[in-house]
């Protein structure tokens, strides 16, 4: 410790508040230049750009290095550094967590284990052996440039809803470098995305890069749990967390609600204690309200008449002339086209119906 | 290691993300981290060698994990039941000098965690619950301050006494209360329970034991009384107290809030009842509930006021909702809920036991039984706001609508208080009001939990949102220590808030009685 960590570092307003309020004001150690971000900007391929502030102000840009091992240390957990999990047997009344450190086998032995370790979750897959191939991976990857001459304003995170580009595409400023990201589904050459990307920035925006340092990073991405209510919560003694479970909210941040549903899977344990309810039982309905909050960001009914981003895309979006708008809609639907081949259509509307009838997402979709 | 700055207790950190970042929310840790039990041993053989009794281990800790919120949770380092002023300033002499942080508890009844300790001394403040002396003609009372108020009652009622007022929740303790307010359905007419305290026995932050009045140790005074606990420990109170009463209750029933607070509103400013509150089911069905000690106070209610109430009886109110829900049969389910709540609830304050000649003869036992059996749970959730009374209306609307979007059911507890213009110094940074004059009005916006299991973070957003009603509207509120301290530098502003931090720090110099409450 402290370790690297992949990550666009832009943590939504509620995040923000998290840490403020459990672990105190964010030291400057913890935070890159630019220190903070203003909101997004989402970009169309008819070249128009909308940006949208975040509605409670600008919002930190972490060093994640630092501000995990913060965070770490101002809880006054006990940390088991250099260790990794290699497996797990439930026991029925405990877990015994197989692991390493430097190389050599250690074993521990718990009433309750929470996985909070990421998408391709090593926890889940001990839980779910199967279940990594039942779901689309994604790889999302991104590159660190010099900057030669950027006219994407630095105090936004830019994505670009344009199905050349990727799945996910983005950039933003970082220690005086400009990030050029891109998603796209597993399989794919990230050099090759990437450089389609750049090449797009530099012709559609102007953006003149220096060729990418050698310091890039990618990781593998589930995006389909919490647009379609498929989360993994865990089993028997095993909870599921943050990512691992399949929250990630739409600007494709997954640090607030990895926070949030961390802080209630600790929760969960305590009250099933105390009040002898098994824990996955006590955990899904306390897992509820997050599962809300993060899939009604994919939910077009919600998204259509409600404000469930910390953004407000419908006033960016009535700000712009008729044709604009129009233009926008085109460009969103012909994007979300992209994502046809995953099927998920109709288990959207599913749950975007269920939304209003039931107030709330269905448990019985969650694993 | 990562180097992390200090941030002294009560100050608020530089924010080195943005000026403009999570805008009006002070740079504050509100959740607090669990004390580093830095010189604990040494301080523990001081206060043995000293004679006094502490208890560690987690079976002595455990018992005070939490309140009655039932949402923060901490262990002290050890427990120490109070005995005497001199043991309690002995103790604080002690924490003072090893820097360990003392968490005081009465009843527990706290719901931010204010009375849960987070590593330190949990000092247990029931051991001191002896009332010393009743003096009957001069109608006063001394007593202990750890003393619930349901046994207070009980001695008093043996010599045909009775306390002014007191919150509706008896297990809570003398102490806490006069340090926080209490509310009872007869404040409107007589003030909160603070009101009713004359002079107090304070073991100060520094271990000092002192008498204080308005005329004695005034400045010291004026701070303990809704001080929150920060400016020292009631060891003992000596409080005003009335001859015993039955009263007679009324009812009336409706259908808009708005409605009925005007009612309630019109019967304090003309002082028409010995007591008035309103408790609601939603805001479907909203009971002003009137009460009187004498028959000549409820003849002139009849004669002069009754008429002006423009709520229905109970059969009146029960056609009008038969109407109501007739025409809108999608909403059978809230009808349906109306329904066996009225069944539940209404025969509760109606009990042959306590009632004789439809007279009410123990308010205390039935309110405080009312109260937990069916509003309390194991989490109780209970944001409020406290307006003047001209703003009252609105808030209540407003806090209404965030219950709606938050919970199916839910009920508001709307009480008015009266303040006392020679008390106007005790109210300062308490959950009176900035600019209330004559009322000060209260509600408590309280989900029925029901069994439900909800998380922290849910019943976090929902308090939230009923506490930046009353930011954008000047409001104070009653539960604003513990996890909703963030919110006092909000309401109160900065300078009140360092003028009163200066003056803790000056009475607390190593900061550490109910270090977590407020600052």
């Amino acid at each position: 410790m402290p370790r690297h960590k992949i990550c666009s570092g832009i943590l939504s307003p509620r995040g923000h508040r998290f840490l403020l309020e459990n672990f105190g004001p964010l030291p400057r150690e913890t935070l890159h230049e630019p220190t903070s971000c203003r909101g997004v900007t989402f970009h169309f391929p008819s070249m128009v750009s909308m940006p949208m502030d975040f509605f409670h102000g600008t919002t930190p840009h972490l060093h994640r290095k630092y501000s995990d091992h913060w965070a770490i240390q101002r809880s006054g957990a006990e940390v088991h550094d250099q260790t990794s999990f290699s497996g797990l047997e439930e026991k029925g009344d405990h877990v015994l967590v197989h692991a390493r450190k430097h190389g050599e086998p250690v074993e521990y032995r718990a009433r309750q284990v929470i996985g909070a370790d990421g998408p391709s979750s090593l926890v889940v897959r001990a839980v779910y052996p199967d279940y990594t191939k039942q779901i689309p991976w994604f790889f999302v990857g991104q590159k660190f440039h010099e900057i030669i001459d950027c006219p994407l304003s630095a105090d936004y995170f830019h994505f670009w809803f344009h199905p050349g580009l990727g799945h996910y595409t983005w950039s933003h400023a970082r220690d005086g470098r400009q990030i050029v990201g891109v998603g796209f589904k597993r399989g794919d050459n990230f050099a090759k995305k990437h450089a389609v990307v750049q090449n797009y920035l530099e012709e559609k925006h102007g953006v003149r890069l220096k060729p990418a340092d050698d310091d890039h990073e990618g990781c593998a991405e589930n995006f389909g749990p919490s647009l379609i209510n498929r989360y993994v919560f865990g089993k028997g003694n095993v909870l599921v967390t943050g990512q691992a479970a399949g929250f990630l909210n739409m600007i494709g941040e997954g640090m607030s609600c990895a926070l949030h549903s961390g802080a209630i899977s600790g929760e969960a344990i305590v009250e099933a204690r105390l009040r002898n309810i098994p824990v996955q039982e006590m955990y899904r309905r306390m897992i509820a309200s997050e599962v809300r909050r993060c899939s009604d960001q994919w939910n077009p009914l919600k998204i259509a008449f409600d404000k469930p981003h910390e953004a407000d895309f419908p006033a960016a979006l009535m700000a712009l002339s008729w044709r604009d708008r129009a233009k926008v809609l085109r460009d969103m639907w012909r994007f979300v086209v992209l994502f046809k081949e995953f099927k998920w259509g109709r288990q959207i509307a599913r749950a975007a119906l269920q939304r209003p009838l039931v107030g709330g997402y269905s448990m019985q979709r969650w694993l | 290691m990562l180097k992390i700055p200090l941030v002294e207790p009560g100050t608020v950190g530089p924010c080195p993300v943005a000026s403009d970042a999570l805008q009006g929310i002070k740079r504050q840790q509100t959740n607090p981290a669990r004390w580093n039990g830095a010189g604990w041993p040494a301080f523990v053989a001081t206060l043995r060698a000293g004679g006094v009794e502490l208890a560690e281990g987690s079976v002595a800790c455990g018992v005070y994990a939490t309140d009655a919120g039932g949402t923060a949770y901490g262990l002290p380092h050890g427990v120490v039941i109070a005995r005497n002023a001199g043991q309690v300033s002995f103790l604080l002499k002690t924490a003072q000098t090893h820097r360990v942080p003392v968490t005081v508890r009465g009843g527990g009844l706290t719901t931010e965690g204010e009375s849960v300790a987070f590593g330190g001394v949990l000092l247990d403040m029931i051991g001191m619950s002896r009332v010393v002396s009743i003096d009957a003609a001069g109608l006063t009372v001394r007593t202990e301050a750890g003393i619930f108020w349901h046994s207070l009652a009980e001695e008093l009622r043996r010599e045909n006494l009775d306390y002014l007022s007191a919150p509706l929740n008896m297990t809570s303790s003398v102490g806490g209360t006069l340090g926080v307010g209490g509310i009872d359905v007869n404040s409107a007419r007589l003030g909160c329970s603070a009101d009713q305290a004359i002079s107090l026995q304070v073991v100060t932050p520094s271990g000092e034991i002192v008498e204080c009045s308005d005329s004695e140790n005034g400045e010291l005074f004026q701070r303990v009384i809704l001080g929150y606990g920060q400016f020292g420990i009631i060891t003992e109170a000596t409080l005003r107290i009335r001859p015993y009463t039955p009263l007679r209750m009324y009812y009336y029933y409706y259908s808009s809030l708005r409605v009925a607070i005007e009612d309630l509103q019109i019967l304090d400013r003309n002082d028409a009842s010995d007591y008035s509150g309103i408790l609601t089911i939603m805001d479907c069905a909203v009971n002003l509930l009137v009460a009187f000690d004498s028959d000549e106070r409820e003849a002139a209610f009849h004669a002069h006021w009754k008429s002006r109430l423009r709520g229905y009886g109970e059969t009146g109110f029960a056609l009008c909702m038969a109407g109501h829900y007739a025409l809108r049969p999608w909403k059978f389910r809230e009808a349906l809920y109306l329904l066996q709540r009225k069944r539940e609830v209404f025969p509760e304050f109606r009990r042959a036991e306590y009632m004789r000649d439809k007279k009410m003869y123990d308010r205390t036992v039935v309110f405080s039984r009312a109260v937990w059996k069916h509003w309390g749970s194991k989490q109780m959730v209970i944001p409020d706001l406290a307006t003047p009374a001209d703003k009252f209306i609105e808030a209540v609307e407003r806090g209404n609508a965030v219950c709606r979007k938050y919970f199916t059911h839910y009920t508001l507890y709307c009480v008015g208080i009266k303040l006392r213009p020679e008390h106007l110094p005790h109210y300062e940074m308490s959950c009176i009001p900035p600019g209330a004059e004559g009322w000060a009005y209260g509600c408590e916006f309280e989900p029925m939990i029901e069994g439900g299991i909800y998380s922290r973070d849910h019943f976090q957003s929902f308090k939230n949102a009923i506490y930046d009603i009353g930011v954008d509207m000047g409001a104070s509120y009653y539960r604003f220590g513990g996890m909703m301290k963030g919110y006092i530098r909000r309401v109160f502003g900065d300078a009140l808030v360092d003028r009163h931090l200066a003056m803790k720090r000056k009475a607390d110099p190593a900061m550490i009685l109910n270090r977590d409450v407020i600052f």
